[in-house]
C-alpha cells in the first residue's frame, strides 16, 4: 500500500489531481483505447476535481478519450435533485470538461428494475475493459462507496440500505431532515472496486482520522470496508495530516521515508508498466450465461466464484487477476455438467413395461451403445493384426 | 394581423448541428449574485437549455463552446417606458405600412443598446392614433425570430386619462376622464384591450392613468382581469386615493417622483402605498442621485429602471424638430440631455428624455453605490415580474428565453461603467460592438 502524506487537503487533492493527470497522460488513450476511470461524490474528492477542471481549462489535459463509471447513486430521488449525483458530476466535473455523453455511467437511481441496473452496470464495467483507476473517498465509518459497514467484502453492485450514520451525515445536504435523505442507495460492491488495475483513494479530514487507522493498521474487516484496500496489489491513499491524527508515529514516519527513500533514489513508487500503459490486449467482454434473460439473479450469484480463498491468497501483484475475465478454472468432471442420471431408472423399457405399452412405445433417451448386446471385447481386434495378416497371406500363397 | 412579419425563416442549424452554444468562463447573473457557471443556449428552440438533462439524455454537447472571459452574462435588458428611438416616434400618425417599417427598424436597432425586449410607449393621444398605432405595438415574441431584434411584450399607454396639473410635456388638450370602461374602449379601441386569442395577452400590456380621476379606480379590477396592468402615474393622488388604486389592483408607478405631488412629511401621496413596483429615470435631470438612492433602499424589490426615452435616442447629437399634438418645436439633443428649444418652462422643470438603459444603469451603479447585481436586476428580472413574464424573460433560468447580454467591466475614471459588447435574441447572437 501507498500511503501519501500531505502537510493540508489542497496539498493531498493536488497530488491525487497531479496523478491522476499523469496516468491518463502515460496511458495515452485513443478512442479505441480509453482509459477507464472510476469516480466518487462527496466533499473529500471535490478539491481534486477543482484542479482537475484547472488543468482541462489550461489545456493540460483531454478526457476526451476518459470513459467514467461513478461509484453510487441514490435511489428514488429525481435525477437532476440538486443534492442527486448526477447533479454533483455535472456542477462539479462533467459540465466544464470535454468528456463525453455516451462514456460516462451513473447507476440510475429511478431504474424500473434496480436489480436489474446493477447487474448491467457489472456488464458495462467489464465491456469497457475494467477500470483502470479508481478514485474514492470513505466516510467517517470507514465506507467505501455506499458499502456500509457490514457489507460483504465480495460485493459486486447492487441495492444498498443506507446505515444511520450515512443518513444523518447526509441529512446536511437535505434541509437538515433526517426524513428526506433516500433511505437507499445503488452501489458498487467491495469487489468491484477491487477490481480496478489500481485504487487511489483520498481521506481528508479528523473526523476521518479513525476509520484511516482502522483500515490502514487494523486488519481486513467487513466493519470497515475500505479495509479491504488492504488485499489490493495496487491500493494509494492520499491523506493530509489531520486524518493521521489516530495512526501511530511509527506507520506515520514509515510511510513518509518510503516516498523520501524513494525520492532520494530517484524514482517514485511507480505501478508495473503494464498497468500503467494498459497496452494490453482489452481482455474480450464476457457474456455471462444467464440461463433466461427475463430472469435476474443476484449479481453476487450470478458469478459464484471462491471469492474468500482468492482475496486472503498472498498473490504477487503480477499473478493478480485483476478481473475475472473469464471464469476461474475449477477442475470438474465433464460428466457433471450432464444433470446427473437416475440410475435406479432403466432407460430402456423393462418386459412387463414394454407389454403394457406395446400399443405406442415411448421414444425413450437411451445410449446407443446399450443397445448391443453383450459388452463388446475391447482386447479382441475385428481385423486382424499385422502378424495375422501376413501368416493368412502367406498361408494362401502356400 | 399587422405584426412585424419574420424577415427570415426560424434559425435552423445546419446538417448534424443541434444549435446549441456553450458560454463558459462567464459571470451569470443570477439573482443578487454574479456566479462563475456555464451557460447553454439553444437557437432552435431560442431557450436557455438544462444542460444537465441535455447531457445525460440526450447525449448532446455544445455546437460551440464561447469563452467570455470573466465577462458578464446577463438576461437582456426590459425596457418599461420607451417612447421611441432612432428617429422614430411611437406616437406618430403615419401611414401603417410605414408604421411597421419604422418598428421593425427600431427592433432591430435597440439591440444595440441591450435591449432585447421593451414595452412601447405611447404618450397622451387622441384616439385615432391609438386605434392605428397600437396594431403594431402588441406581443410580437411568439414568432420568435432572432434577427428581428428587440421584442415588444406589449404597448404602455401613457395617458389620456391624466392630471391636467401633472401633464408634464403631455398635450392638455388631448387629456380626458374615464366615467365607464367604455370611456376606456373609445379610447383605445377594444380590440387592443381584448386578447385576440383566449391565453395571449393583449396588445396594451400597461395603462398609466390618474386614479383620482372620474372612475378610474373602479375601472382598474376590469383592466387587471384582462392581464392589463395599471399603473399610477401623472397623477394627484393623496395618500389615500393611492391606496385604494393599489388595494383595487394597481401593481405600478410611472416615474416615480415625476409628474405627482412631491413626497410630504405630512401627506406622502402616491409613494404611502404597500410597495407597487415602480419606475425610476436616472438620467441625472429627472431625478437627484440621492433621491434615487432613497426610493432604491426602500424598495429594492420593486426599483425598475426606465428610461423613458424619445425617438431622439440613438441619434448624433443636433437640433430636431419636434411635433407634440399641434404645436411644432426645436429640440435640442447633445448627448443624453434634451432641451427644448425656446420654452424656458420645458427646459427647466420638464426635461425628455434621451438616454439609453445601459446608461441609466451606469448611472445607478455609480450614484448609488448599488451592487453590479443589484443594478441589472432593475432592468431584467424585476421588470420582468413586474410585466408577468418572470421566468420566461429577464432570468437566466432553464426554461426562460435565451435573451442575452455580454457586459464588459469599464473603469473611466473613478466610475465603473458597463459596456454592451454583445447582444443575443432566442439563442442566436444579433448584436456585437
Amino acid at each position: 500500500m501507498r500511503l501519501i502524506i500531505r502537510d493540508d487537503a489542497e496539498l493531498a487533492s493536488s497530488y491525487v489531481a497531479n496523478y491522476i493527470i499523469d496516468r491518463i497522460k502515460h496511458f495515452n488513450p485513443t478512442a479505441a483505447h480509453p482509459f477507464v476511470l472510476g469516480l466518487p461524490t462527496g466533499s473529500s474528492p471535490l478539491g481534486v476535481y477543482k484542479i482537475l477542471v484547472q488543468k482541462y481549462k489550461a489545456g493540460e489535459i483531454s478526457f476526451e478519450h476518459v470513459v467514467t463509471f461513478n461509484m453510487d447513486e441514490y435511489v428514488g430521488i429525481p435525477r437532476d435533485h440538486p443534492e442527486s449525483y448526477h447533479s454533483f458530476m455535472w456542477k462539479n466535473f462533467f459540465s466544464h470538461v470535454n468528456v463525453k455523453p455516451h462514456n460516462v455511467h451513473i447507476l440510475d437511481g429511478n431504474a424500473a428494475n434496480l436489480e436489474a441496473e446493477c447487474v448491467q452496470y457489472e456488464e458495462k464495467i467489464k465491456a469497457a475493459g475494467g477500470i483502470d483507476l479508481f478514485l474514492g473517498g470513505i466516510g467517517e465509518d470507514g465506507h467505501i462507496a455506499f458499502n456500509e459497514p457490514g457489507s460483504s467484502l465480495a460485493s459486486r453492485t447492487r441495492v444498498k440500505t443506507l446505515a444511520y450514520d450515512t443518513i444523518l451525515a447526509n441529512s446536511r445536504f437535505f434541509d437538515n431532515d433526517v426524513e428526506k435523505v433516500p433511505r437507499m442507495a445503488l452501489t458498487v460492491g467491495v469487489q468491484t472496486v477491487l477490481e480496478a488495475r489500481e485504487v487511489v483513494v483520498i481521506i481528508l479530514g479528523a473526523r476521518k482520522a479513525l476509520a484511516l487507522q482502522k483500515c490502514v493498521e487494523q486488519g481486513v474487516n467487513h466493519m470497515w470496508t475500505l479495509s479491504s484496500l488492504q488485499l489490493h496489489p495496487h491500493p494509494m491513499i492520499v491523506v493530509d495530516e489531520d486524518a493521521t491524527l489516530e495512526l501511530q508515529v511509527k506507520t506515520v514516519k514509515y510511510f513518509k521515508s518510503i516516498e523520501l527513500v524513494a525520492r532520494a533514489q530517484g524514482f517514485e513508487q511507480i505501478l508495473p508498466s503494464t498497468i500503467r500503459t494498459g497496452q494490453t490486449p482489452i481482455p474480450k467482454t464476457v457474456v455471462e450465461e444467464i440461463a433466461s434473460p427475463t430472469i435476474i439473479s443476484s449479481p453476487t450469484i450470478l458469478q459464484p466464484q471462491p471469492v474468500t480463498s482468492r482475496l486472503l491468497r498472498a498473490s504477487p501483484a503480477t499473478e493478480y487477476p485483476v478481473r475475472s475475465v473469464s471464469p476461474d478454472l475449477v477442475p470438474d468432471r465433464m460428466a457433471d455438467r450432464v444433470g446427473v442420471p437416475d440410475l435406479t431408472r432403466r432407460l430402456t423399457p423393462n418386459p412387463q413395461e414394454l407389454h403394457r405399452n406395446s400399443s405406442s412405445a415411448d421414444l425413450v433417451p437411451d445410449r446407443m451403445a446399450e443397445r448391443v448386446k453383450g459388452v463388446p471385447d475391447i482386447t479382441r481386434r475385428l481385423t486382424p493384426n499385422p502378424p495375422e495378416q501376413q501368416q493368412r497371406v502367406a498361408s494362401v500363397g502356400a | 394581423m399587422p405584426h412585424s412579419l419574420p424577415s427570415s425563416p426560424k434559425a435552423s442549424p445546419k446538417n448534424g448541428a443541434n444549435g446549441i452554444t456553450k458560454f463558459t468562463n462567464c459571470r451569470l447573473l443570477k439573482g443578487d449574485q454574479l456566479v462563475d457557471e456555464d451557460l447553454w443556449v439553444n437557437s432552435v428552440t431560442g431557450k436557455i437549455v438544462r444542460s444537465q438533462a441535455a447531457f445525460f439524455d440526450d447525449s448532446i454537447l455544445p455546437d460551440e463552446t464561447i469563452n467570455l472571459g470573466g465577462r458578464i452574462l446577463s438576461p437582456g435588458f426590459i425596457e418599461c417606458q420607451l417612447n421611441g428611438a432612432f428617429g422614430f416616434n411611437f406616437s406618430s400618425l403615419v401611414e401603417p405600412a410605414e408604421y411597421a417599417k419604422k418598428v421593425r427598424y427600431v427592433n432591430k436597432q435597440m439591440v444595440s443598446t441591450g435591449v432585447t425586449s421593451y414595452v412601447p410607449t405611447i404618450t397622451s393621444q387622441t384616439s385615432e392614433l391609438y386605434k392605428r398605432a397600437l396594431p403594431f405595438l402588441g406581443p410580437s415574441g411568439h414568432i420568435q425570430v432572432a434577427e428581428d431584434g428587440a421584442e415588444s411584450l406589449g404597448a404602455h399607454c401613457e395617458g389620456p386619462f391624466l392630471s391636467p396639473t401633472k401633464n408634464g410635456i403631455h398635450n392638455v388638450d388631448v387629456l380626458r376622464q374615464a366615467q365607464s370602461f367604455d370611456d376606456l374602449v373609445d379610447c383605445y379601441g377594444i380590440e387592443n384591450l381584448t386578447a385576440e386569442y383566449p391565453g395571449e395577452p393583449p396588445r396594451v400590456k400597461m395603462i398609466t392613468a390618474a386614479p383620482e380621476l372620474g372612475q378610474m379606480t373602479n375601472l382598474i379590477p376590469e383592466l387587471t382581469s384582462r392581464g392589463i396592468i395599471y399603473s399610477i402615474g401623472h397623477s394627484e393622488a393623496t395618500y389615500e386615493e393611492a391606496s385604494t388604486a393599489v388595494a383595487a389592483g394597481s401593481t405600478m408607478i410611472t416615474h416615480l417622483f415625476n409628474a405627482m405631488r412631491p413626497l410630504h412629511h405630512r401627506n406622502p401621496g402616491i409613494f404611502g402605498p404597500p410597495r407597487p413596483y415602480f419606475g425610476i429615470i436616472s438620467d441625472g435631470e429627472h431625478l437627484h442621485p440621492t433621491t434615487i438612492k432613497i426610493a432604491f433602499n426602500a424598495h429594492p424589490e420593486g426599483f425598475i429602471l426606465v428610461t423613458d426615452a424619445m425617438h431622439l435616442v440613438g441619434l448624433p447629437d443636433g437640433t430636431y424638430q419636434w411635433t407634440n399634438g399641434d404645436c411644432t418645436s426645436h429640440i435640442v439633443k447633445k448627448g443624453p440631455k434634451l432641451i427644448l428649444e425656446g420654452s424656458d418652462r420645458i427646459a427647466g422643470r420638464h426635461i425628455i428624455s434621451s438616454i439609453t438603459l445601459i446608461e441609466c444603469v451606469n448611472n445607478f451603479l455609480n450614484w448609488t453605490g448599488a451592487s453590479i447585481p443589484q443594478a441589472l436586476k432593475a432592468v431584467t428580472s424585476t421588470p420582468a415580474a413586474m410585466l408577468g413574464v418572470q421566468g420566461l424573460k429577464g432570468c437566466l433560468d432553464d426554461g426562460a428565453d435565451a435573451d442575452l447580454v455580454v457586459l464588459s467591466e469599464v473603469q473611466n475614471g473613478n466610475r465603473t461603467e458597463l459596456v454592451v459588447d454583445e447582444t443575443w435574441k432566442f439563442g442566436s447572437k444579433i448584436f456585437s460592438a
